[in-house]
């Protein structure tokens, strides 16, 4: 089992942003209110305990976004929270595409996933319009060493204690608990490569002209929101350095 | 067929549980005789597939059949009558020489994630099993992504391999445990009172049912065996089962 110093962890946002330059030919700008909220306290913070930032995004000429954000909190020298969010505007039914990589010596914790904003059971259609792109790509990554252990896959495991979290996945989450280095780094081109599609959807992506499908839709987003927001198992200890004003800011950006 | 090998007893021990409730055997479906799927024997392939309902229970489809390629197969599902907002039971089995292929599910008949009540009731109870039974070998997700996207949060799939005799009854146990706890979710059922819950549930068991009748075989059984069926063998097994 590897346990890597804190320079060779993963530099998360640095990989997306500059190594795979995933929002090349893209002009991000900064969403300066979310919710009512100012979101400048979390563009950079810094406690005793953890320092870090969640920068948030619009697309520059679309409105079909509500919000991008990339952010990492450093805990004490010892750990790195980081996530990706991109969640499209309400008029789109779009998954929200969500990546959390929590990252300490001996390992990572992965989630990545496209997660669904209708009930894919339900509807049929939603499965083949943003599902089948990343078919593919779920069946290369879900092999890489520690989403596979021993002969069992325990992709969609890593959620096992909170059965509401499992319940906003997709059938195609990634997630696991990544030990050697280069398997960390397999991981960031599969967040990646699912981030790269989940842009890709979004220029083609038509407004919902169904209201009541919009409606169930909006019902499930905001719940899947609410419960991110509300349960997280990160948010005690986030309201214990940051209070409760700033967790409520930070964790409205993630999810 | 299958001479030297002996499968396990997945029929009897889902009957077993069955028997639990007063069945009666439906004949006719939709058009369709059942009678005729009760027992067969062809060239490639020979088994024998039923149908019952049961207070609660619109359809209740069991059955299992080998073929001569080695492979024994086993289905389970319950259907719910629609007044209920019960979830579905399915359970299919797919038995080799060295790998047992599985999956067992609840599958909701409404959006779990929205309905907290119905997910603590009939989801997060089975819950244990479903991590009792994580550390199976051969765990791994449901191989079909239409299939899967139909499972639920503690849905069980496995490729067990079958490297000692005694694994194909630790295969087994997911299916009778969580038919176990399927039946025990009939006893506290009440008719839905509620209409807008009525219409999804009516709606999602519609989508279900579809998917899976016009979709399980093909994802699900290997072509070759598919082909052994004759005649319309295979129709006959959908029309029991979903």
């Amino acid at each position: 089992m590897a346990r890597l110093g804190w320079n060779e962890m993963v530099d998360f946002s640095k990989v997306i942003l500059d190594d795979y330059k995933l929002f090349e030919g893209i002009e991000l700008v900064p969403l300066e209110t979310y919710e009512g909220m100012d979101t400048k306290p979390a563009l950079a913070f810094k406690s005793p305990m953890a320092s870090g930032f969640y920068k948030p995004y619009l697309i520059k000429g679309s409105d079909k976004i509500e919000k991008i954000t990339i952010g990492e909190l450093h805990y004490m020298g010892r750990a790195k929270y980081c996530a990706l969010n991109m969640t499209a505007a309400d008029d789109y039914d779009l998954p929200i595409f969500a990546c959390e990589f929590d990252e300490t010596a001996p390992r990572v914790g992965v989630t990545t996933d496209f997660m669904p904003t209708v009930d894919i059971a339900a509807h049929g259609d939603y499965l083949e319009k943003y599902y089948s792109p990343i078919a593919g790509l779920w069946r290369k990554y879900r092999t890489i060493p520690g989403l596979t252990k021993d002969g069992r896959c325990l992709v969609q495991r890593r959620y096992g204690p909170w059965p509401w979290a499992r319940e906003t996945l997709s059938p195609f989450s990634l997630d696991g608990r990544v030990e050697e280095k280069e398997d960390r780094e397999k991981v960031m081109e599969a967040v990646f490569s699912y981030a790269r599609v989940w842009l890709d959807l979004l220029k083609t992506a038509e407004p919902i002209n169904d209201p009541e499908y919009k409606q169930e839709m909006l019902k499930r987003k905001k719940t899947m929101q609410k419960y991110y927001r509300d349960l997280d198992p990160g948010g005690e200890v986030m309201k214990k350095i940051f209070g409760e004003g700033k967790h409520h800011l930070f964790v409205s950006l993630v999810f | 067929m299958g001479e030297g090998i002996k499968w396990s007893p997945y029929l009897e021990k889902m009957r077993e549980q069955m028997d639990q409730l007063k069945l009666s055997e439906i004949k006719e479906w939709s058009g369709h005789d059942l009678t005729t799927a009760r027992e067969f024997k062809t060239a490639q392939v020979q088994g024998g597939f039923k149908a019952f309902r049961a207070e609660k229970i619109e359809k209740i489809g069991i059955g299992s059949f080998c073929s001569n390629k080695e492979i024994h197969h086993g289905f389970c599902t319950i259907i719910p009558d629609e007044d209920y907002d019960l979830p579905m039971f399915m359970s299919q089995w797919e038995e080799g020489v060295k790998e047992i292929r599985f999956l067992v599910d609840i599958m909701p008949t409404v959006d779990s994630l929205i309905d907290e009540e119905y997910r603590k009731r009939y989801l997060e109870s089975v819950q244990p099993l479903w991590e009792k039974y994580a550390s199976l070998p051969g765990i791994c997700p449901e191989g079909s992504d239409v299939i899967r996207s139909l499972c639920s949060i503690i849905y069980t799939a496995a490729k067990v391999p079958i490297d000692k005799e005694g694994m194909r009854l630790a295969a087994l146990a997911p299916h009778t445990e969580y038919l176990k706890s399927y039946l025990n979710f009939l006893k506290e059922a009440y008719p839905i009172k509620d209409d807008t819950k009525r219409k999804e549930v009516k709606r999602k068991r519609g989508v279900i049912r579809n998917v899976l009748r016009t979709r399980f075989f093909g994802e699900t059984v290997n072509d070759s065996v598919s082909e052994d069926l004759e005649g319309n063998l295979q129709e006959q097994m959908v029309t029991i089962l979903f």
